[in-house]
């Protein structure tokens, strides 16, 4: 492109004027320039070594909790039925009206199951279980209730539709209360839903920080190579061309560093895997530590290539502009 | 080719580096610029290759008023004007290929086609065979070629040169000279800015004489 002599063009350049052929050629020396900075970094081991650990770490922090939340997800979400809804019967009801009670709920289309346990076998689990076999033989009559455990059908397992099930439960007019054991889980699941806002909030800061770090990095080697933006500058190079390989190292750095979170969260899973194999087996459970996997690895990637665009970006935008050749 | 009309050009805090200063180079001329130390050369350079813009008056390449040329342009304007350094300005780090390489890279040329360029324009200077030296391992006369090689890489029509022989010994001046004579013959307008009478003396080409920031007469003008 030629802005003061029309026509020089073609006897600079022997290429096809197309302007496919132009943007085959920008994209060919970007990449071509994306390659070249791969290799400086390659040359330059020890400081790009340093901001890529530090990149690394940073991101391997958030990942971590990511993997904390998702496995604490993947152990809840087996609890997350609340499986039995226990009614318990008025004492003033006789045997034939909580039979009648039992066959009632059975008709119900939300209730998949009931059973009745009665009292007096109630009381005979309790001596079992309990220990006090002989002290309850001195108790002049059965304290328990009888109780109907419901099993509700699969929709009606969630809490919420478990709860409103359990109101209409306690609308029956032989049932002295009813109980749901979901209080332990909404608990866990405001927990978790707590982690999840600090694991979100953690790592939009430990973002920021590597968008900074790798942003002072840049802005350290174009320091550096001030003298050659300069040459580059004063031999006709626009401005893309000149900012295009910073930019590359910036992405680079995030690839790289992104590796290394994804290699050191590897580790540390490896390393725990022994443990939490043990814990799961003392507690009878099928648990398998979840690590990362092919989509969330992409991502991680991306978000660390974004971090490494975002910070090259601001410094190249800030820095080379002031840079200009000042001397002839 | 290159047009002064009544150009200024004062620094911020005062320095007037140029007065309505006002000449025309033609296609395809040789011309020094000359002057003490401080009469405003350097600055003429950088307003012909846009480095500066002037306080006052205009500018023009090829009836191009670089007044009107935008920032984001400067470059294409860089890329018609080959530049020679008093100090070279080689890039440490590349070979003598790549430092000669860096306009036809920047253009996006093909590599086949510039591998035919680079050694063609290091064949003009002499210098074919250090072609995969590095700068540094050069004497100062064949860095100045190598600097020299890399202005005109790509042929551009005009040649400006700062000092080009600021560093080196009369013989090795006169073999630099010799070669922008060469590159002029081919069509090139070339301005040499130097301080080296003894040089101009030694060669008819006109020459262009600023004392504090004013254009004197050129005596071959007058003649």
């Amino acid at each position: 492109m030629s802005l003061l002599f029309k026509g020089r063009e073609a006897q600079t350049s022997s290429q096809s004027k197309s302007w496919i052929m132009r943007c085959y050629f920008f994209v060919l020396t970007v990449f071509r320039q994306g390659i070249n900075s791969l290799g400086e970094m390659w040359r330059t081991p020890m400081a790009s070594l340093m901001t890529i650990l530090v990149l690394g770490l940073s991101l391997t922090l958030p990942a971590t909790l990511y993997i904390v939340v998702k496995n604490v997800q993947q152990v809840s979400s087996g609890f997350s039925d609340a499986a039995e809804i226990s009614l318990f019967v008025k004492d003033s009801m006789t045997e034939q009206q909580t039979q009648t009670l039992v066959k009632r709920l059975a008709l119900y289309p939300e209730v998949d199951d009931v059973k009745l346990i009665s009292k007096s076998k109630a009381l005979e689990e309790f001596k079992r279980v309990s220990g006090f076999g002989q002290a309850l033989d001195y108790l002049e009559e059965n304290p328990l209730p009888n109780v109907v455990l419901v099993t509700p059908t699969s929709r009606y397992r969630k809490p919420q539709a478990a709860q409103q099930l359990l109101d209409k439960l306690e609308g029956e007019r032989e049932v002295e209360f009813g109980k749901l054991d979901i209080e332990w889980l909404e608990r866990l699941n405001a927990l978790l839903s707590l982690l999840k806002e600090s694991v979100v909030t953690i790592a939009l800061l430990l973002l920021s920080a590597v968008i900074l770090i790798i942003g002072n990095t840049i802005r350290l080697s174009i320091m550096d190579k001030k003298e050659e933006i300069q040459v580059l500058k004063l031999v006709g190079a626009t401005n893309t061309f000149i900012h295009t390989p910073f930019i590359w190292t910036g992405i680079w750095y995030g690839i790289v560093g992104g590796l290394v979170a994804f290699m050191s969260v590897a580790m540390m899973l490896w390393w725990l895997e022994s443990a939490v194999s043990m814990v799961a087996g003392v507690y009878q459970s099928s648990f398998v530590l979840q690590g990362l996997n092919g989509n969330e690895l992409l991502t991680l990637l991306l978000l660390a290539v974004m971090l490494g665009f975002g910070g090259s970006f601001l410094s190249v935008h800030r820095y080379i502009k002031d840079i200009e050749p000042d001397k002839v | 080719m290159i047009k002064f009309d009544q150009v200024s050009k004062t620094y911020p805090g005062g320095h007037r580096a140029l007065e309505k200063v006002s000449f025309e180079l033609g296609n395809g001329e040789l011309a020094f610029l000359t002057g003490h130390s401080g009469a405003g050369k350097s600055t003429l350079l950088k307003l012909i290759s846009v480095m500066e813009r002037p306080s006052a008056g205009r500018v023009s390449i090829n009836g191009v008023d670089l007044n009107g040329v935008s920032n984001r342009q400067i470059p294409f304007v860089r890329r018609d004007i080959g530049i020679i350094f008093q100090n070279h300005r080689l890039l440490e780090r590349y070979n003598v290929f790549d430092n000669v390489a860096l306009p036809l890279v920047i253009e996006g040329m093909h590599h086949k086609h510039i591998a035919k360029r680079v050694h063609a324009a290091l064949d003009k200077v002499g210098l074919l065979d250090k072609v995969r030296c590095q700068p540094s391992t050069l004497s100062g006369g064949e860095q100045q070629r190598v600097g020299i090689a890399r202005a005109i890489v790509n042929s551009p029509p005009l040649l400006l040169a700062d000092e080009p022989t600021g560093n080196l010994d009369p013989e090795l001046s006169m073999e630099i000279l010799r070669l922008f004579e060469d590159f002029n013959r081919h069509g090139t307008a070339v301005l040499i800015a130097t301080h080296d009478l003894g040089l101009i003396a030694r060669m008819k080409y006109r020459s262009l004489t600023l004392n504090h920031g004013r254009l004197s007469q050129d005596p071959l003008m007058e003649e």
